[in-house]
C-alpha cells in the first residue's frame, strides 16, 4: 500500500521536552522548503521542523512515514482530512483528534487522546493505548461521532465517553469506565474490561471477555443488558458468544 | 491576639488564640503547626548559603533558560503569592500545577461535567438533618470538621447531633464511621457502582439493582435511598477515599447526578473535604487569572487545560518538563518513583519554610515566611469562603509573595536582555 | 500628561451638547478648561470628524467572584478561545466568559471605563474584591445581595428601619460594597426548603415577611441613608411565563417615595421579567406594558438584559431560577448556598435565533429599550446572562435603526412576530439617546457624579470613534455603526492613553469604589444583633469583611 511517493519524517535530536507538531498529511504535498520550515512547538520555541527531524521528500503524495519513536510527539494527524500517516514506533497524545479522514496506522503504542473527537477515517494501532481513546475534551458534549478505531493490544481506561458514532474495536483488553454516556456507535472489546456504559444512552457496547455491570441495566435476553436507567437509555451491553 | 487564622488544614478555624508563642483552642494538627519546627536556614544555591537576591537571580535564570519549566505546589501559600506564581508561569511560558491534581482535582473534573451543586460550612451547620460522609474520615483529616460545621454543629434549624443524622460511607469502619448513625462498607472500588445503584432506586427502578451491590446489600441500599430521599437538607461531604479511588471524576460525577436528581424533591448539596488550608485559592486564582483551576499549560503564550498531560506528575512521567519550581509542597515524598526520578534529572527550585524531602535534591532553596504566622494573606476556606490570614510574630524570612514577585522582576530583566 | 482632543464631534447628553465639534482638555485625570493646560505642553489627538464621548459605564454585569469563577471553572470549553497571547500584556481568554485581564482589556477596547460587579456574595466580599483587583483597564465597584439575608428578614419583620439602616451601613463597609441589590427577595429563602415565592406577599418560609415587604423596607432605608444609588432588584419569578404582572406591580412599589436626584428603584434586565402568558408554550412579550408603567412613573430605571444570540452563562443570585433552568435545558448546574445570606446558582446556556422563547426573549430585550424613555432605560446584557458585553455596539445599532431590525428579524423564529411588537415598532432612537443610555444614564442612576459626562471636572474617561455623528445616517448605515462602536480609536482612562486604534496601548488599574454610610446610624445599636447573629455563621465576625488596605485602589464615597 506504501508506493515510493511519500515524506519520511524521523527524529534527529534527542527531545527534551515533548514536541507538539500537527503534522497532516497534507504536508506531504508542500515543497521541501516549505516542510523544512514547517513550524512545531518544542517548549516554549516555536521552530522549524528540518531543526528536530531529518526530513525525506519522495513524492508529492498525501503520505507521511514517521519512522522512529514518535512517543513524545503530540497531535499527530490532528484534524486530517484524508491520506495516510504510518508510525513506524510509537506516538504521543492527542494522534488523529478531530481527524475528519485518512488513515493512521500506529506501528508501537499510543499515548492518551487517540482519536479524540474523531469524525472520519481510521486509526490502527499495533500495540497498546493510553486512556481516553475516542472521547470529548473537557467540556465538550460529544467525543467520537465517525470512524473507526482499532487497537490490536490493550486500551487505558474512559474508552469511548460520549460517543456519537464510528466504531472502536480493541482485540485486547480495555480497562475502567468504558462508553460512559455514550450515545450512539459501537465499542468491540475482545478481551475484558471493568465498568461499562454508565449513563449510556445508546449505541452498543459488545464484549467477549468478562466485564462489569453497573446497576442500572435491564437484562432483555441471555447476553443482552439495555440501559442506562437513569437517563431513560437504550443503550446495548451484549456479551460475545465465544 | 484572638479569632487567629488557621493555616493547616481546609477547615481554615478561624477562632485560634495566640499569646506569647502559645496557640489555643486549635485541634491538635493545628497546634503542631503553630509550634516551633525546624527551618530552611538561609537560602541556597548549589547547598552553598547566599542571600536572597542570588537565590532569587538563579532561579530566575533557570527559569527563563528553560523550554518548559513546570511550577508546583502552591496549595498551602496565600492567594497574592499564587496570584504571581501564575503570571510568572504565564511569563516563562511554562507549566502551572497545584497539589489538587493529586488530590481533589477530579472534583474539578466532575463539576466540568455536571457542575457543583453546593453551599457553604454554615448552610450545612444551619440547615443539614442529614449529611453524608463519603469517602471521608473529618474525624481523622479535619478534627474540628464535625463540631463546628457538620456532625454536632449547633445550628438555627438543626439545634444539636440529636437533630440530624450522620451517615458514613467509606470502604473501612473510621473513626467518623464509629460515631455515625449509620454506615456503609463498600467493597474498594465500588463506590460508582454504589451511586448508580441509589440513583436506579430513587428512580424507582428497583429491578435494575441486584440483591448486592459493591458489598452493600440491596435492603441497606434501598434504606440510605430513603434517608436521602426524606431528608430536608441534605449534605454529600466527599473526600479521598472518592477522588483516589477507581472512578475518581467519573464516581463524583455520578454523585453529582445524584445531587441533582435529590433536589427535584427535597434539598441536598455536595462539596468536597478539602485538605490543604488554600488548596482552593491554588485553583481559583488560575481560574480567574487564566480561566483553569490546575494542569495549565503556557508554552504557547496562552493558557491551555488538560490534566492527562499538564498535571505535575504526568509532566514528569513523560519527562516534558526541564526544570521546575516547588513552592510549599514536598513532590519527592508524595510523588510515584517515575515522577521524582525526572525531578532529580533537572534543575530544581524550591520555596518553602520547611526543609523536606524536595530540599535535598533542589538546586536552588528559597526560604520563605510562615503565612498565617510570619505572613498576611487571603487564603479559601474549602467551602470558598474566603479569610484573611493574620501574622502575629516577626521574622526574617521573606514571603512567598515578595520572593515571586522578585523573582518576577528578575525574569522580565532577563527577557528584556 | 496633559491632552488635547481636537475637533472632535463631542456628544455629552449630561451637559446637553449635541454632536457640536469642539476642543477638549485633560489634565491630571481631569477633564479641564483649555485655560489649565499650556497647549504646546499637550500630547493633541486629532480627532477630526471623529465622535467623542464619555468612556461607557457598564452599571450591570457580573465580573467578579464566586459566580463567575465557578462559571470558568465549569466551562474549560469558553476558556479555549484565544484572545490575546501574552506579551507586554497578559494572555486573555474567553469565549463569553472571559478571565479577569480579558474583561479589563475588552471593555477598554470598545471603549468603557467603568463596570460595576451586580451581585457580590456578603461573606464572599474579598473574593470579588481579588477579583476585581485582577481586572485592569477600568474602574469597578460591587453590589452586595441584600433580599435574602436573615439580618435584613429580622429587622423588617420587627419593623425597625434603623436598625435595619444602621445594618445595611455596617454591611456596605463589611464588604466594601457600593449599594444595596436584592435578588428575587424572600425567594431564596424559600429555596433552601426547595421552594420558592410566587408573588409579592407570599410568606417566607420561616419569617413572618412577604416580598412586598422586604423591598419596601429595603427602599426606604436606602433612601433615608441617601445612598448614591437605589435600591438595585432583580424581581421575584424572573424567567417565568405571566411574570410582567408580578414586574409592574414590583415598579409600583416605588410610587410610595421620592428622590428629586435620582430614582428609588432600579429594576435590573427586565428582560427576564417581562414575558405574559402561563407556559412556554403561549409566552408572550410583556413589554409593552410594562414600558407604559415605567415610563408614567418618575421614579424607577431599569436596564435591559438584552439576550446576543449565541453562548451565554446563565448565573445568578436567583438559587430556585437556576435549578428550574437547569431542569429545562438538562444543563450542568452548580448551586451556592450562603451561609444565612442566600445563594445563587450557574447554568450554561445558548440562545438559538430559530428557538421561539430565545427569540422572543431578544425580541423583548429590544422592545424594552424601544419603548421606554431614553432616560429611564439603560443597555445591558446582564453580562454574561444575557450573553458578552462585547456586543454592546449591536443593541445600539438595532434601537437606532428600524432596517437593522427589519433584516435581523428574518434570522429569528417567526414566533416573535405573533407573541411581540417588536416588528411594528417604528422608533428609531438617536445616537445621542444611545449614548445617554450607555453613559451619562448609568453614572446618574449610580449617582457617580464625575463618570458618563465630559463637563469640567470630570474625569479623564473618554472613548473616540471613527463615526461622524454630524454625517452618520443611523437607520440605514447600521453596519457602519455598529463596527465604529465596536472599536474605539482612542480610549482614555484617567487621562491616559489605553487603547489606540482597537489595540491596547498601556495598561493601567483603576479605582474600586464603596459607599461608606456609618456616619449616619447607630452602629452600636445594631451590634448587638449582629453579634447574636454570627453563631449562625461559620466565621467569627471579627474576620468577616475587607479592609481597604487589602484592595489595590479603593475610593470611599462617604455619605452623610
Amino acid at each position: 500500500m506504501w508506493g515510493e511517493i511519500m515524506l519520511i519524517l524521523k527524529p534527529k535530536v534527542n527531545f527534551v521536552v515533548t514536541v507538539e507538531a500537527e503534522i497532516t498529511p497534507e504536508l506531504a504535498t508542500k515543497s521541501l522548503d516549505e516542510i523544512l520550515n514547517f513550524k512545531v512547538y518544542y517548549g516554549k520555541n516555536l521552530v522549524k521542523l528540518g531543526d528536530l527531524f531529518e526530513v525525506k521528500k519522495e513524492g508529492d503524495d498525501k503520505k507521511i512515514i514517521l519512522d522512529g519513536d514518535f512517543s513524545r510527539v503530540k497531535w499527530i494527524g490532528c484534524r486530517m482530512e484524508d491520506g495516510e500517516i504510518l508510525v513506524k514506533g510509537s506516538v504521543g497524545t492527542n494522534c488523529g483528534a478531530y481527524m475528519k479522514g485518512g488513515k493512521i496506522i500506529i506501528e508501537g503504542n499510543a499515548d492518551d487522546w487517540l482519536g479524540a473527537e474523531m469524525n472520519g477515517g481510521e486509526i490502527v494501532v499495533k500495540g497498546n493505548t493510553g486512556n481516553l481513546v475516542g472521547c470529548a475534551y473537557y467540556g465538550d458534549a460529544t467525543g467520537m461521532s465517525n470512524g473507526k478505531i482499532i487497537i490490536e493490544g490493550n486500551a487505558g481506561n474512559y474508552i469511548g465517553e460520549k460517543m456519537s458514532g464510528g466504531i472502536i474495536e480493541i482485540k485486547g483488553n480495555a480497562g475502567d469506565f468504558v462508553g460512559t454516556e455514550m450515545r450512539g456507535g459501537q465499542i468491540i472489546i475482545h478481551g475484558s474490561c471493568g465498568f461499562v456504559g454508565g449513563d449510556m444512552r445508546g449505541g452498543e457496547i459488545a464484549i467477549k471477555g468478562s466485564f462489569e455491570l453497573l446497576p442500572a441495566f435491564i437484562k432483555k435476553e441471555e447476553g443482552l443488558w439495555v440501559g442506562d436507567v437513569n437517563v431513560k437509555g437504550e443503550g446495548k451491553i451484549r456479551a460475545i458468544k465465544s | 491576639m484572638v479569632n487567629v487564622v488557621c493555616t493547616f488544614c481546609g477547615s481554615v478555624c478561624d477562632d485560634g488564640e495566640y499569646e506569647n508563642g502559645k496557640i489555643k483552642k486549635l485541634c491538635r494538627l493545628g497546634s503542631a503547626k503553630f509550634a516551633e519546627k525546624e527551618r530552611i536556614k538561609s537560602p541556597m544555591v548549589d547547598g552553598k548559603e547566599v542571600s536572597y537576591e542570588e537565590a532569587i537571580q538563579k532561579a530566575a535564570e533557570i527559569l527563563v533558560n528553560a523550554k518548559k519549566p513546570l511550577l508546583y505546589g502552591w496549595a498551602s501559600t496565600a492567594n497574592e503569592a499564587i496570584r504571581l506564581g501564575v503570571i510568572l508561569t504565564e511569563k516563562v511560558r511554562g507549566i502551572y500545577d497545584q497539589c489538587a491534581s493529586v488530590c481533589h482535582a477530579p472534583g474539578t473534573l466532575a463539576v466540568i461535567e455536571e457542575g457543583l451543586p453546593g453551599g457553604t460550612l454554615g448552610s450545612i451547620k444551619n440547615r443539614a438533618d442529614v449529611v453524608v460522609f463519603w469517602g471521608a474520615n473529618p474525624m481523622e483529616a479535619h478534627p474540628r470538621h464535625g463540631i463546628r460545621y457538620s456532625i454536632s454543629a449547633k445550628g438555627l434549624l438543626i439545634k444539636d447531633r440529636k437533630n440530624r443524622k450522620i451517615v458514613v460511607v467509606d470502604v473501612r469502619k473510621t473513626r467518623t464511621a464509629k460515631n455515625a448513625d449509620l454506615f456503609v462498607q463498600v467493597k474498594p472500588g465500588y463506590d460508582y457502582a454504589v451511586i448508580t445503584a441509589l440513583r436506579s432506586i430513587i428512580n424507582g427502578n428497583l429491578d435494575a439493582v441486584p440483591e448486592e451491590v459493591g458489598g452493600v446489600k440491596k435492603e441497606q441500599l434501598v434504606q440510605l435511598a430513603d434517608i436521602m430521599k426524606n431528608a430536608k437538607y441534605g449534605a454529600i461531604l466527599y473526600g479521598l477515599g472518592v477522588t483516589q479511588s477507581r472512578g475518581r471524576d467519573r464516581t463524583i460525577e455520578n454523585a453529582v447526578k445524584l445531587v441533582q436528581l435529590l433536589n427535584r424533591t427535597t434539598r441536598w448539596i455536595i462539596w468536597p473535604m478539602r485538605g490543604h488550608y488554600n488548596v482552593v485559592g491554588a485553583g481559583e486564582v488560575p481560574a480567574w487569572e487564566v480561566g483553569y483551576q490546575y494542569a495549565i499549560d503556557f508554552s504557547r503564550g496562552y493558557p491551555r487545560f488538560s490534566p492527562n498531560e499538564f498535571a505535575a506528575v504526568e509532566v514528569l512521567k513523560r519527562k516534558d518538563c526541564d526544570a521546575a519550581l516547588i513552592i510549599a509542597s514536598d513532590p519527592v515524598a508524595h510523588f510515584p518513583k517515575a515522577a521524582v526520578k525526572h525531578l532529580k534529572e533537572i534543575p530544581v527550585i524550591q520555596i518553602d519554610p520547611f526543609p523536606n524531602m524536595t530540599t535535598l535534591l533542589a538546586k536552588v532553596v528559597i526560604p520563605s515566611a510562615i503565612y498565617g504566622i510570619e505572613a498576611e494573606g487571603t487564603a479559601y476556606r474549602m467551602d470558598c469562603i474566603p479569610l484573611r490570614l493574620k501574622k502575629v510574630v516577626e521574622t526574617k524570612y521573606w514571603s512567598d509573595e515578595k520572593i515571586l514577585a522578585e523573582i518576577l522582576k528578575k525574569v522580565e530583566e532577563l527577557k528584556k536582555g | 500628561m496633559a491632552i488635547h482632543i481636537k475637533n472632535g464631534i463631542v456628544i455629552d447628553p449630561k451637559n446637553k451638547i449635541k454632536a457640536e465639534k469642539m476642543d477638549l482638555f485633560i489634565k491630571d485625570g481631569k477633564i479641564v478648561d483649555e485655560k489649565a493646560v499650556k497647549k504646546e505642553e499637550c500630547q493633541v489627538i486629532d480627532a477630526t470628524n471623529k465622535l467623542v464621548v464619555a468612556g461607557g459605564v457598564d452599571m450591570h454585569a457580573h465580573i467578579a467572584g464566586s459566580k463567575i469563577n465557578t462559571g470558568r471553572t465549569m466551562r474549560p470549553e469558553e476558556m479555549r478561545v484565544v484572545r490575546r497571547v501574552a506579551d507586554t500584556f497578559r494572555a486573555a481568554v474567553g469565549r463569553v466568559l472571559l478571565t479577569a485581564p480579558a474583561i479589563g482589556y475588552e471593555y477598554a477596547k470598545m471603549g468603557y471605563t467603568v463596570s460595576f460587579e451586580a451581585a457580590q456574595p456578603p461573606i464572599g466580599a474579598l473574593h470579588t474584591h481579588e477579583e476585581l483587583d485582577a481586572i485592569p483597564m477600568i474602574d469597578k465597584a460591587a453590589l452586595p445581595v441584600f433580599g435574602n439575608w436573615h439580618l435584613v428578614f429580622k429587622f423588617v419583620e420587627e419593623k425597625n428601619i434603623e436598625k435595619l439602616k444602621a445594618f445595611i451601613a455596617w454591611a456596605i463597609e463589611r464588604t466594601k460594597g457600593f449599594g444595596v441589590k436584592a435578588v428575587n427577595p424572600g425567594g431564596v429563602e424559600a429555596w433552601m426548603y426547595g421552594k420558592n415565592v410566587r408573588s409579592l406577599d407570599d410568606q417566607v418560609p420561616g419569617f413572618n415577611i412577604t416580598p412586598r415587604e422586604i423591598i419596601t423596607s429595603l427602599i426606604q432605608a436606602t433612601e433615608e441613608l441617601k445612598l448614591p444609588h437605589s435600591v438595585h432588584l432583580h424581581c421575584n419569578n424572573l424567567g417565568v411565563p405571566g411574570n410582567y404582572q408580578t414586574t409592574i406591580e414590583t415598579i409600583k412599589l416605588a410610587s410610595k417615595f421620592s428622590n428629586s436626584k435620582r430614582q428609588v428603584l432600579h429594576v435590573t434586565h427586565v428582560q427576564f421579567n417581562s414575558y405574559a402568558g402561563s407556559s412556554w408554550r403561549d409566552a408572550a412579550s410583556g413589554a409593552a406594558e410594562i414600558a407604559k408603567v415605567v415610563n408614567s412613573i418618575d421614579n424607577v430605571t431599569i436596564d435591559m438584559g438584552q439576550p446576543i444570540f449565541g453562548h451565554a452563562t446563565a448565573m445568578t443570585g436567583d438559587a430556585p431560577f437556576q435549578f428550574t433552568l437547569h431542569r429545562l435545558t438538562g444543563a450542568k448546574w452548580s448551586n451556592k448556598d450562603s451561609e444565612v445570606e442566600g445563594g445563587a446558582g450557574i447554568v450554561p446556556l445558548v440562545y438559538l435565533p430559530n428557538n421561539p422563547v430565545h427569540a422572543l426573549q431578544w425580541a423583548i430585550g429590544l422592545e424594552l429599550g424601544l419603548l421606554i424613555d431614553s432616560n429611564k432605560v439603560v443597555l445591558t446584557t446582564d453580562y454574561p446572562n444575557g450573553g458578552p458585553f462585547t456586543e454592546y455596539p449591536y443593541v445600539m445599532a438595532m434601537l437606532m435603526s428600524r432596517k437593522m431590525r427589519e433584516k435581523e428579524l428574518q434570522k429569528v423564529s417567526p414566533y416573535v412576530q405573533k407573541a411581540t411588537g417588536l416588528a411594528a415598532i417604528d422608533k428609531e432612537k438617536t445616537l445621542e439617546e444611545l449614548i445617554h443610555m450607555t453613559r451619562s444614564l448609568p453614572a446618574k442612576i449610580l449617582g457617580l457624579e464625575n463618570k458618563g459626562h465630559l463637563g469640567i471636572g470630570a474625569d479623564a474617561d473618554v472613548a473616540i470613534y471613527d463615526l461622524n455623528p454630524l454625517d452618520v445616517d443611523t437607520s440605514n448605515e447600521f453596519e457602519k455603526v455598529y463596527k465604529a462602536l465596536k472599536t474605539a480609536v482612542y480610549t482614555i482612562k484617567g487621562g491616559e492613553i489605553i487603547v489606540k486604534n482597537g489595540e491596547l496601548v498601556k495598561e493601567v488599574w483603576g479605582r474600586t469604589y464603596w459607599v461608606d454610610a456609618r456616619s449616619k446610624v447607630d452602629l452600636e445599636a445594631v451590634m448587638p444583633d449582629i453579634e447574636n447573629y454570627f453563631q449562625y455563621y461559620s466565621i467569627e465576625l471579627q474576620n468577616y469583611g475587607v479592609e481597604e488596605s487589602w484592595i489595590r485602589m479603593p475610593e470611599r464615597i462617604v455619605v452623610g
